[in-house]
């Protein structure tokens, strides 16, 4: 089966326990463009790590399975063993060295040289040719239709041209055999979106193998040959050009499992408590653009997105993680979200979705993570030994730590147990506990059901529901699991790059929530 | 093509003139004077500077493990001498093994400071003074009783451990007979001025060879160069190789024109003092160049020899101005770290 | 889970144990060794717990602390210029060097809350630099009391003031049981015992447990609504009070108070004394720092009269030299080894 360029058989990798890919098969052809697509978490990047060596993959216990690079069974150590063998990427976030030049940038790591103390004196060590690579860089750049001043530092450019410049370094190699996109178009417009798609035909033509990853799925349609669809990690379905419709590759990627049960939504008033005024956030790989959002009091409001499209980044620029631009009114006031014990004191309150590292004290007790917050932060438990030190009132806390065990099921040998010995969906009803003990007005939940198993998740929808209608809490649930949205909030936020793209009732179509999660627009557009 | 230079690059240097010329009125001395021990200090002590360099761009930060490739000189003359190798023989020997020796250890550094990224600086004193110590076992306990004296002059009269004060005369004069450039009383040989002149033009063309590019790749981002394929492992021993075997080739010229060695104190914070000259320069601890090595140098050894001078003359008394001189070495080090790495903390929010 | 002993603990006490048996064979006294380990001991301990705050707020070790040294050296020098005495002096002079401790303190925090991840080599170099300035202040400083001058020629204070005369020993002579040969100081020890009683029952409270969850998990803490660096303001001034206190106990002991460049040795024999107890780097025990600063200083101790026997004096501060630098050394490898794990 020589006419391969790469054959990937029965990849399996797990992240610790997670499977993260399951049995991918896949064969890209000489100079045929192969689009990957599939949503977050299903196993896109990993693959892509693993096809060109990142580290990452080796130090997390590697992969079993094979890549056949070449009719040759190959198993890349480094990134620089895969540019070896002539193996390309262009990341979604860029790998350019921002304070070097474009042409700098463009023929990093094969420069040009002359060489001064004639042959003898080793490649490494010989002095640049600087000239020489602007012009190399200039043609590259003009190759690709794109003009732009070859000295600037590319921390100064812009983040289309930037785009560019990555794609011309990648495509200047001379040897490329296969080029790795990972959602290359994501920051460009329309036009150079179109600039970049003939430039990968073209590179096709010339032989080289395209391997594309987009959640752009009219773009998918328009320059693939074979399309493959990634969901948890298994190729859910192939097409060839002929079968490719928008249509049904939505379905496919997000999903067909509706929920049995949907909750009877209650009629309230609408009355604002939070206003989002466009509302940035700059968070690294969730960039949320210009948010214009109103929360209900008393709603449950469900974010979702792809990852990294910005459906966790606005509970965060609410807690003052990143920094934000925009105005974020809470009732009439303006909050300055900087100052993040004052937030907490207005009734505002954020279980994180990175349990393990925001979200809990690993090393402390069941109890003291219950009680942290509210003990803490709002000085509840408090009594006063000998009337000055303030320590904490045992008997109360017994009593509260008791009932929560009691009431959300959280299996532990006693209060007293590490946090950390628990299984992952225990420790985020301990996460529950602690925020239920501080009575937030608004609670924002990010992924609650991530790394839980079915039976806690069960519980902990519930009690984000109990919560909602006994305490009259508005929550604002991040999440990327659409059915479990669709089954709680009363309205649903759907974001793309940045922005957001539709509020859905949750018994929308799921088509309409697949266009909502890609941004494509020609359907409701009429 | 003009650069624009940076007026947070000029605070430091300008700061640096302004007290010079202060401290130069009060102490009142000639300015010949003045002119001859600062260019004797910059000959000892430049290549030491443009060692600092190398790791600075590959991102480490200043690398005070360069006390190492000093030390490594030092423990080359004394084994050279105890073989009783002498004039010029002697001096390309310890030339030659202290550079290799150097670049052994550097690799050992290197691979050390690979496992404990983004906590170099702080690993890389650690290791210099663990080095201090061992080498001082070596000299204070080794000789004499593992290691075989041959050369009786060397040690104390109890048999056992070196004396503090070995003389280097037999070196020096092969390196004087070839020639020598005087500055006011002060004799610097032209042997070791070319040296200099070779290591600081060899520092700027490997800022322009594609290694240096690589350097210059891994220190602004070490994830985005490993994701080019740039073995950013290897990039970093490189560096520190380099810069272990700088120190220990200014450790070389730095003896030998002095001509004798203080064989337990001699290479005692010189690390640091490096440091301080190339911050005085305008450099900071994520960017430097040689045009920084070169007039820190200058800068900080002016203000070392005045302000001594300064305080006797001003206060009557000469300890205020040690005193000030070594805050300013210190301090001047406090102050780079804590303005770079609020600067890096502010960047990343 | 700190608690199992590990390698580097049980080699230290082996090689402990080997120079105590080696101390026997060259006919060593050894009662009299063990009589000045308990003193060895307690000087040093205090100073050790000086680690304790910060390490558990998770600002790092305390490579600063002769910032806390200096506070305590100014403390004791007014005391002495006020000619206080015995006990009730000594007392005086830990409270005399609480104000400057605090001020000190808040500033070395301002600083290190600047260079957060990097404090260890910023608190260094916060050291070095602030030695100068002091040094400055002990040239010019205007005491009055002649003991405390320089007796001819230059200006300033002298290095090595004598406490003979003011509070030197108290603690040490106060309550001294004799067990055989043994003497153990009593009331040497139950004053480090009620200062680690202090710090224990200190983390216990409201602060000090909050003191514990911020050096586990910052970004937690945060999103529950503390003030992250008020909290290690807190632990850094904690810190930086308890190293005041400890010079003060070193040099009642040693009988003389040190200036000018000494704060600066005592910052890497207390580093590496915490780490050698058994702590890591990132939750520190008093028993760490109990177990820690017994062998280190005991081997120190042990160390120089062998040394002395075989006639190379210098060799037992290389050795320990090369100890200290050595566990820092270790501490940072094996910090990083988990924190990849």
């Amino acid at each position: 089966m020589g006419e391969y360029v790469l054959e990937v058989r029965n990849l399996e990798k797990y992240y610790g326990q997670n499977k993260v890919l399951d049995k991918v098969n896949l064969s890209i052809k000489k100079g045929q463009i192969y689009g990957l697509i599939g949503a977050n978490g299903s196993g896109k990047s990993t693959l892509m790590n693993i096809l060109f060596g990142n580290s990452v993959i080796s130090g997390t216990g590697g992969y079993s399975g094979d890549v056949i690079f070449e009719g040759e069974r190959t198993r890349f150590r480094s990134t620089t063993e895969a540019i070896g063998r002539g193996i390309g990427m262009i990341y979604q976030e860029f790998m350019l060295i921002p304070e070097m030049t474009v042409a700098e940038n463009i023929k990093l790591t094969r420069e040009n040289t002359k060489s001064i103390f004639g042959k003898a004196s080793g490649s490494m060590l010989s002095f640049v040719d600087k000239r020489k690579d602007n012009e190399d860089a200039a043609r590259v750049l003009e190759q690709l239709g794109f003009q732009i001043d070859n000295s600037y530092l590319v921390k100064n450019i812009s983040v289309n041209a930037k785009q560019f410049v990555e794609i011309a370094r990648e495509v200047n190699k001379e040897d490329l055999k296969l080029l790795l996109l990972d959602e290359p178009t994501a920051v460009l417009g329309d036009e150079d979106a179109g600039k970049l798609i003939k430039v990968l035909k073209e590179l096709a033509k010339k032989g080289t193998s395209v391997l594309f990853c987009s959640h752009r799925l009219h773009e998918i349609c328009q320059v693939c040959d074979h399309v493959t669809v990634l969901r948890d990690g298994q190729v859910i379905s192939d097409y060839t050009k002929d079968e490719l419709d928008m249509h049904t590759l939505a379905r496919d990627m997000i999903g067909y499992d509706v929920a049995a049960v949907k909750k009877e939504h209650l009629n309230r008033e609408k009355k604002e408590i939070l206003k989002f005024q466009d509302f940035s956030v700059y968070m690294p790989g969730e960039y949320l653009d210009g948010l214009n959002l109103d929360v209900y009091q008393g709603e449950i409001l469900g974010l979702t997105s792809l990852s990294g499209h910005g459906k966790l980044a606005v509970g965060y620029g609410v807690m003052g993680q990143f920094p934000v631009r925009g105005e974020l009114l809470h009732g009439s006031a303006a909050m300055e979200v900087k100052n993040v014990r004052r937030t907490i004191e207005q009734g505002i309150f954020l279980l994180p979705d990175d349990r393990k590292n925001m979200g809990l004290l690993l090393e402390h007790s069941v109890r003291d993570n219950i009680i942290f917050s509210g003990f803490y932060g709002r000085n509840l438990f408090q009594k006063k030994m000998g009337g000055i030190f303030p320590v904490k009132d045992k008997k109360e806390i017994e009593r509260y730590v008791e009932e929560q065990i009691e009431k959300l099921e959280i299996k532990c040998e006693s209060a007293d147990q590490k946090v950390k010995e628990l299984s992952g969906g225990n420790q985020q009803k301990v996460c529950i506990a602690r925020a239920v003990l501080v009575a937030p007005k608004v609670l924002f939940v990010m992924e609650p059901t991530r790394g839980v198993d079915i039976g806690a998740k069960e519980k902990i929808l519930d009690m984000l529901v109990q919560i909602n209608r006994e305490q009259g809490t508005t929550i604002v649930v991040a999440s990327s699991e659409l059915e479990e949205l669709k089954r709680i909030s009363d309205r649903i936020a759907v974001f793309c790059e940045g922005k957001l793209s539709q509020i859905l009732p949750p018994d929308a179509s799921d088509e309409e929530f697949a266009f909502a999660f890609t941004g494509e627009e020609e359907e409701d557009g009429q | 093509m003009m650069k624009k230079v940076r007026k947070d690059e000029l605070i430091v240097p300008v700061t640096f003139i302004v007290f010079s010329i202060l401290c130069f009125f009060l102490s009142g001395i000639s300015f010949l004077f003045l002119a001859e021990q600062v260019a004797l200090r910059f000959i000892r002590n430049i290549i030491l500077v443009l060692a600092l360099i190398f790791p600075i761009m590959a991102g480490m930060g200043l690398n005070f493990a360069v006390v190492i490739g000093t030390m490594i000189t030092q423990a080359c003359f004394i084994i050279v001498l105890n073989f009783n190798i002498m004039g010029g023989r002697g001096a390309a020997l310890v030339l030659l093994i202290s550079l290799a020796a150097a670049a052994g250890v550097g690799y050992v550094i290197g691979r050390l400071l690979n496992k404990v990224r983004g906590r170099e600086m702080v690993t890389s004193i650690v290791v210099g003074f663990l080095a201090n110590y061992i080498y001082q076992l070596i000299f204070v306990a080794g000789f004499g009783t593992v290691i075989h004296v041959f050369n009786k002059k060397l040690v104390l009269s109890t048999g056992i451990g070196v004396k503090n004060m070995v003389d280097l005369k037999t070196f020096k004069e092969v390196f004087d007979n070839l020639g020598v450039f005087r500055i006011g009383k002060a004799k610097i040989s032209m042997l070791l001025l070319v040296m200099i002149i070779v290591c600081g033009f060899f520092v700027f063309y490997l800022m322009h060879t594609p290694l240096g590019q690589r350097i210059k790749a891994v220190g602004m981002s070490e994830e985005k160069a490993a994701n080019i394929g740039i073995d950013t492992d290897r990039v970093r021993i490189i560096v520190i190789v380099l810069s272990t075997v700088f120190a220990a080739l200014g450790q070389f010229v730095y003896l030998q024109n002095i001509g004798s060695l203080n064989v337990y104190t001699e290479h005692l914070d010189t690390e640091k003092f490096a440091c301080a000259a190339l911050l005085a320069g305008g450099a900071s601890i994520r960017k430097a160049g040689v045009k920084n090595a070169f007039i820190g140098v200058v800068l900080l050894h002016t203000l070392f020899v005045l302000s001594p001078l300064a305080g006797r003359n001003a206060f009557a008394n000469a300890s205020l101005g040690e005193y000030f001189r070594s805050f300013v070495a210190y301090g001047i080090i406090a102050f780079a770290l804590v303005v770079n790495l609020r600067l890096e903390q502010k960047g990343e929010k | 889970m700190d608690s199992r002993i590990k390698l580097p603990q049980i080699i230290i006490t082996v090689f402990m144990a080997a120079l105590f048996v080696l101390a026997g064979f060259l006919g060593m006294d050894i009662p009299e060794l063990i009589s000045g380990s308990f003193t060895k001991f307690v000087m040093n301990g205090v100073l050790v717990l000086a680690m304790i705050p910060m390490i558990n707020a998770g600002v790092g070790m305390n490579f600063g602390l002769p910032v806390g040294i200096v506070a305590g050296l100014l403390g004791m020098c007014v005391a002495i210029q006020l000619r206080m005495t015995g006990i009730a002096g000594f007392l005086g002079a830990v409270a005399l060097s609480v104000v400057p401790a605090v001020l000190l303190g808040l500033i070395y925090a301002k600083i290190l809350n600047m260079v957060k991840g990097k404090e260890d080599i910023a608190a260094i170099f916060i050291g070095y630099s602030f030695i100068p300035i002091m040094n400055f202040v002990w040239t010019v400083i205007p005491f009055t009391n002649r003991e405390m001058l320089y007796p001819v020629g230059a200006k300033g204070l002298r290095p090595k003031i004598s406490l003979e005369n003011y509070f030197g020993n108290v603690l040490n002579e106060l309550m001294v049981l004799k067990l055989g040969k043994i003497s153990v100081p009593l009331g040497l020890l139950i004053t480090y015992a009620v200062m680690c009683l202090l710090v224990y029952g200190f983390f216990k409270t409201k602060g000090g447990s909050v003191m514990l969850a911020v050096g586990e998990n910052e970004k937690f803490c945060q999103l529950s609504g503390i003030r992250i660096d008020r909290v290690r303001t807190m632990a850094i001034v904690l810190s930086t009070v308890i190293g005041a206190a400890g010079i003060c106990v070193y040099a009642q002991t040693y009988g003389f108070v040190e200036l000018y460049n000494a704060p600066l040795s005592h910052s890497f024999p207390a580093v590496s004394a915490i780490l050698i107890g058994g702590c890591i780097g990132r939750q520190a025990k008093i028993s760490h720092a109990v177990l820690g600063t017994y062998l280190y200083q005991t081997i120190y101790l042990l160390s120089a009269p062998i040394a002395n026997a075989i006639l190379i004096p210098q060799m037992s501060e290389i050795v320990r030299m090369i100890i200290t630098n050595g566990i820092i050394l270790y501490a940072f490898l094996k910090q990083e080894r988990r924190r990849r794990q």
